[in-house]
């Protein structure tokens, strides 16, 4: 269906993308990037420091019985950086981010997030490392009996802070994901991308260094799912990290950003600036 | 504020799972009743044993051919064990006032008028101070030349021993029941929980992937066993209260006159107290089997 990449195509063709979310350029100052500014926050598990947001060091991970999830991979992502993870199901995209958010642990190597090597990380620090990370998943994953207001609020209260803190920063996030209207919905009164963007705004109000998602789009349809990657690429830009598992062609194609190619568990390709596909420029079906 | 939002994450857990939660509240009721109605019947049982061991008397009987000498060198005996308390009282029972009570059991005491003379020897009725010191009496005034040889020292030796294991096996028997009642109870409860949090695995597993410690996550379900735990708990005092009025109440005014002849001093706990008990151990309960399933199905 879709053309190739074109090699030169610049990112700012997000500009031609129909919108959905209102353009709003202070975002900036919403999320900050800590490791940027050097403060380290209260509570906050990772190192400061120049080194790479995410590290995999020849990380192996093997399911009962001989299923391999991860073969050996080895690969950095910096700090502010967008990152696609692309690959078949099955490919090891799933064993990854569950290996970075410390839902698995690796049969070997190393993993190395915001400085703190997750091996030697104590069990009751992960609460902790899942708050530094924002998490964005295929079925959005919201609390069904809380409304958009409730599910955004419950991350901060998780957090420790203060009821007056939190009638202050969930209006704030929700406008900010484009749900000015719909604070007092419930999960099932919001339409696929609506869900979406309440799920987005929780695993933003934390000020994670990290956003994670995990097939965002993969319920949504194509116009919908421009609106998403669009609200995921103005939160990188204020220096959040992200990184996003997909198998949505056509949005990986369109961004031209880094992409790390997965299959049956090893690293296929990692490029900048790529499509989906390895640019080899024949036609794909 | 923190209690005040696991409250409020309970309270909105008990409405989510309606049917749940009721179910563990009238396990709570049911174990909370069951222990309600078994600790007044235990501690009253125990007080009526009581009440018979401190009637264990020694009757020491004295010969018709004891002098005056020898009968006083036997209450001064007894009156020494008196001093150091071994024995509570010493009371003289002569000749006379034994035929006179004597007859006072009798139906028919005409019977006694055919005697020639009076049979009956007179005594000591002692009353020791425990139970246990009967013993220490009986050693002490045994081969007494003042003793009736016939008579000699009548103690209810067998029923005072039977008196205590029967005492000390209603009492274990009583903790033995009221620990399976509990654990039984707790296990129940810790059921329930186990239910609710089956109910909610998705949520559980939302709050630990936005970073909720097992801390935040096990109070509400904590303080959701606990209201469901002090509710069962509350409406079986209620229960008991009812009972305790219609029933127990009426019946023992009607049994009183019988009571009083007896001379039973058996009393059971008071209802305030038994209500305080109550409410503890159902707010226990509910604490104890959601912290213990926790425990088990929350590890992260």
């Amino acid at each position: 269906m879709s053309d190739g990449p074109d090699s030169g195509r610049p990112t700012f063709t997000l500009v031609e993308v129909p919108d959905t979310t209102p353009v709003d350029p202070d975002m900036a100052p919403m999320f900050s990037a800590p490791v940027q500014d050097g403060k380290r926050r209260k509570g906050d598990i990772f190192r400061p420091g120049p080194g790479p947001m995410v590290e995999f060091r020849n990380v192996v991970k093997t399911y009962d019985g001989n299923s391999r999830g991860l073969d050996g991979v080895s690969l950095g992502i910096g700090t502010g950086e967008f990152v696609f993870l692309v690959g078949p199901s099955g490919s090891g995209k799933s064993t990854f981010i569950r290996l970075i958010i410390r839902e698995l642990r690796p049969t070997s190597g190393s993993v190395t997030v915001g400085g703190r090597d997750l091996g030697e990380l104590r069990r009751s620090k992960v609460p902790y490392l899942r708050r530094a990370i924002g998490c964005v998943f295929q079925d959005f994953r919201l609390l069904p009996d809380r409304t958009a207001a409730e599910n955004v609020a419950y991350a901060l209260q998780v957090t420790g802070h203060s009821q007056k803190e939190v009638r202050r920063r969930v209006p704030e996030i929700l406008s900010l994901v484009g749900l000015d209207d719909k604070f007092d919905r419930l999960p099932r009164e919001l339409s696929g991308g609506e869900q979406q963007r309440v799920s987005i705004a929780r695993a933003l109000v934390n000020h994670p260094r990290l956003l994670i998602a995990d097939e965002p789009t993969g319920n949504l349809d194509p116009e919908t799912s421009l609106g998403i990657m669009d609200l995921l690429l103005r939160i990188n830009r204020t220096g959040t990290t992200v990184l996003v598992a997909t198998h949505d062609q056509h949005t990986v194609d369109r961004m031209q950003m880094r992409v790390i190619a997965l299959e049956a568990g090893r690293v296929v390709r990692d490029e900048e600036s790529a499509g989906y596909h390895e640019d080899t420029g024949e036609v794909l079906a | 504020m923190r209690i005040g939002m696991f409250f409020r994450e309970a309270l909105r857990s008990i409405r989510a799972n309606a049917a749940i939660s009721v179910a563990a509240t009238v396990t709570a009721l049911i174990a909370v009743f069951i222990l309600g109605a078994f600790i007044p019947s235990f501690m009253y049982v125990r007080s009526a044993v009581d009440a018979q061991t401190a009637k264990v008397d020694v009757d020491v009987y004295i010969a018709d051919t004891a002098t005056v000498p020898q009968v006083n060198a036997l209450r001064e005996k007894l009156d020494g064990l008196r001093t150091d308390g071994t024995v509570a009282a010493v009371t003289y029972v002569s000749k006379d006032d034994a035929l006179r009570i004597m007859k006072e059991r009798l139906r028919d005491p005409s019977v006694l008028d055919e005697l020639p003379s009076n049979p009956l020897p007179a005594k000591f009725n002692v009353q020791p101070t425990e139970a246990e010191n009967a013993d220490v009496i009986v050693a002490a005034v045994t081969n007494d030349p003042a003793l009736d040889p016939t008579e000699g020292i009548v103690y209810p030796e067998s029923t005072a021993d039977r008196l205590l294991t029967a005492a000390k096996f209603v009492q274990w028997a009583g903790f033995v029941l009221i620990g399976i009642l509990l654990l039984a109870a707790v296990l129940l409860i810790g059921n329930t929980i186990r239910l609710s949090i089956f109910a909610r695995r998705r949520e559980v597993e939302v709050m630990r992937l936005v970073g909720a410690t097992n801390w935040f996550i096990r109070w509400p379900f904590m303080i959701e066993g606990v209201i469901c735990g002090l509710v069962g708990a509350v409406v079986a005092v209620g229960m008991l209260w009812g009972i305790k009025v219609g029933v127990v109440d009426a019946w023992a005014a009607g049994a009183d006159t019988a009571l009083t002849k007896t001379g039973s001093a058996a009393g059971t706990i008071a209802f305030p107290l038994l209500t305080v008990v109550l409410v503890g151990a159902g707010a226990l309960l509910g604490a104890v089997g959601s912290g213990i399933t926790l425990r088990r199905f929350l590890k992260v």
